[in-house]
């Protein structure tokens, strides 16, 4: 009983899926932001933060050079500290979880426990950054620099580990880089919601004559499943568009006539009105069974 | 509508054509406070946010188990997931929330990882004592454990004289030193951080950064020492040196709390005890940066009027009453233990 009655959706091909559990016990699945998307956004900050420094500075020396006082260099210095630790902080927590790259990439930072994202975690994905991405950084720009006078049997291990974290999020399966692990996060792309027509409520085609002319048997509504449905729908949703020849209609209907032994008058003539209701009938009598907890997966399924 | 049984539509047409409107103005109301946020909502519209979510979560789950059209799911399952993100992605701030943040989260952090204080405290503390014994039998040592660029000119070829200025230098250099002193507040809180986050690597680098710290600490008390001035170097640096070194305790506390989860993981996973750890040291870290910024205060600006060797040592006895009553008594609320209870 339960979940195995719960199929599960097909989404985009390759496209990775994060399950939260919200608070109301219901799984949802989100995409799971890339990499590709995650570096432009990180990018995108990273030149917005960069650019405000710059400004910081730039008021600091303009400032200092007004007056005799070093106060206003100390000033800058803090300021550079503050806007730089805490740009990603203020934003995903202001904004919910979203900084104005990922907003521009539309992605969002949510918290792995389902619950809402609160504050120290963000501070905890955050705080990792430095260990990730500039630290890594600052080895391949000048390593002399940070290791200083290491002993040299440390560099190649530390060197390691550095490349480890940094390619950590190509190595996971939900692309969790090491805040999102300390922090309990994940990085998701906000889905998008377009509801489409349903195939079988159209009725412009097909009169909603008491019974329709053709009609299926149980036996024969039992010989395809879920995913020939799902292509079905996808046929008719083609033809809607006017991207569907009769030609080709016409050789679907026959090839379903055929398949299921259909003996009624042959679908040549008008292979939308056979096709469509045949969705109808076959999308009913599935419906039906899976009332009875019993899912029909594709042809090839038995049961 | 038709009766569906009559009509042999399915059973989900009728499924979506009752909820259908519902569907759609959570759509609008998603819609709008993802471009505006929670504020552009009506109090109305705010009250409906939730009854509507949970009327979708009704219908995905319905779906699920009766629906064959994967349009429909799709939908249900994108509009469910849009709407999670605007009902719990928000966090609306509350009053008072950071007083609560520094004065109760933070100390009640500090004091749940008590074995890792104590050992941050062993690994600083040995470091010093490895930079005294050394340099007791060779000064050189000196140049291995300070950073010149800290040192201001502090080292074993300066003069008693020019030893002893450093400790009071005020009235001109003021103004000198107020910029000395965010350097080394961003300096102090920078180390800090990362202190915590090489935590990551089990722990390892963050007891080496606290022992280097350590022989950096014993350098400058044996170079004073040495030439007979360790009570006026105590006074210079006790009174900044309470929030100072209490932040670098805490820090490495909390990469060392850090490491632990990944190494001592007890009954949860790996995965889940360092996502709890992250968050618990999280607030820690931060209550230190904003020890570091108090000791910054204390080195510009206190530090500085005051060069009476007594009203220093008083300055420090001062510092050690608030920290101490800061980070052990504060938050010993019953809500505080109800937190401390709790399975966090």
């Amino acid at each position: 009983m339960g979940d195995a009655s719960i199929a599960p959706l097909h989404h985009e091909p390759g496209e990775r899926r994060i399950e939260i559990i919200g608070p109301e016990g219901v799984p949802l699945t989100f995409p799971a932001a890339s990499i590709g998307e995650r570096a432009v956004a990180f990018s995108l900050d990273i030149v917005l933060l960069g650019l405000t420094i710059v400004t910081l500075v730039l008021i600091g020396a303009f400032l200092s050079a007004g007056s005799q006082m070093s106060f206003p260099m100390g000033m800058t210095l803090i300021a550079v500290f503050v806007v730089q630790h805490g740009y990603f902080i203020f934003f995903e927590t202001h904004w919910q979880g979203v900084t104005p790259g990922k907003r521009l990439m539309k992605l969002r930072v949510v918290s792995r426990d389902g619950a809402g994202l609160t504050t120290d975690a963000v501070i905890a994905r955050n705080l990792m950054r430095d260990v990730e991405v500039f630290l890594p950084a600052a080895v391949m720009a000048s390593p002399e620099q940070v290791w200083g006078d290491a002993p040299p049997w440390l560099l190649l291990p530390a060197s390691l580990w550095l490349l480890v974290m940094f390619l950590l999020p190509l190595l996971t399966k939900d692309r969790t880089r090491i805040g999102d692990l300390v922090g309990g996060t994940l990085v998701v792309r906000l889905p998008v919601a377009k509801l489409q027509q349903d195939q079988a409520a159209r009725t412009s085609l097909v009169p909603d004559s008491p019974d329709d002319v053709l009609s299926f048997t149980a036996p024969q509504l039992s010989v395809y499943g879920e995913t020939e449905l799902e292509t079905l729908a996808g046929i008719m949703r083609k033809t809607d568009a006017g991207k569907a020849s009769n030609r080709d209609l016409q050789i679907i209907a026959m090839t379903i006539a055929r398949k299921i032994q259909f003996e009624g008058p042959l679908p040549q003539t008008d292979p939308r009105r056979f096709l469509r209701t045949f969705y109808k009938q076959q999308r009913s009598h599935l419906e039906k069974k899976l009332l009875f907890g019993e899912r029909k997966a594709d042809k090839f399924d038995a049961t | 509508m038709s009766d569906p049984k009559k009509s042999g539509l399915p059973r989900s047409v009728a499924f979506r054509k009752e909820r259908e409107g519902q569907w759609f103005e959570l759509d609008r109301l998603v819609n709008k406070s993802m471009r505006g946020g929670l504020k552009v909502l009506s109090s109305a519209e705010l009250h409906r946010l939730p009854v509507l979510y949970r009327s979708v979560l009704a219908s995905l789950s319905v779906a699920r188990r009766t629906a064959m059209d994967r349009a429909l799911l799709l939908y249900l399952e994108a509009l469910a997931g849009r709407a999670y993100l605007t009902v719990y992605g928000s966090r609306r701030s509350t009053k008072g929330a950071l007083r609560r943040a520094l004065f109760e989260t933070f100390p009640q952090r500090v004091r749940a990882m008590a074995p890792e204080l104590g050992l941050s405290t062993l690994f600083l503390a040995l470091g010093a004592f490895v930079a005294v014994g050394l340099m007791k039998s060779d000064m050189g040592w000196y140049d291995a454990f300070v950073n010149p660029a800290l040192a201001n000119g502090r080292d074993p070829n300066a003069t008693t004289e020019t030893l002893r200025e450093v400790l009071y230098s005020g009235g001109n250099h003021g103004e000198e030193l107020a910029t000395f002193a965010s350097f080394l507040f961003v300096h102090n809180a920078r180390i800090g951080m990362l202190c915590f986050a090489l935590g990551f690597a089990g722990g390892i680098p963050t007891a080496l950064l606290l022992f280097s710290n350590g022989l950096m600490l014993g350098a400058f008390i044996e170079l004073y020492a040495s030439r007979g001035m360790t009570v006026e170097l105590l006074g210079w640096l006790l009174p900044h040196g309470v929030p100072e070194i209490g932040a670098v305790i805490l820090c490495g506390a909390a990469g060392l709390h850090l490491g632990r989860s990944m190494l001592l993981p007890g009954k949860r996973s790996v995965r889940d005890s360092l996502a709890a750890a992250g968050r618990r040291s999280a607030i820690v870290v931060a209550g230190a940066v904003v020890l570091f910024g108090i000791a910054g205060l204390v080195e510009g600006i206190f530090r500085q009027a005051v060069t009476d060797l007594t009203l220093r040592y008083a300055l420090f006895g001062f510092n050690l009453l608030w920290f101490t009553a800061w980070l052990f008594l504060a938050g010993r609320t019953k809500r505080g233990a109800a937190a401390k209870g709790a399975p966090s």
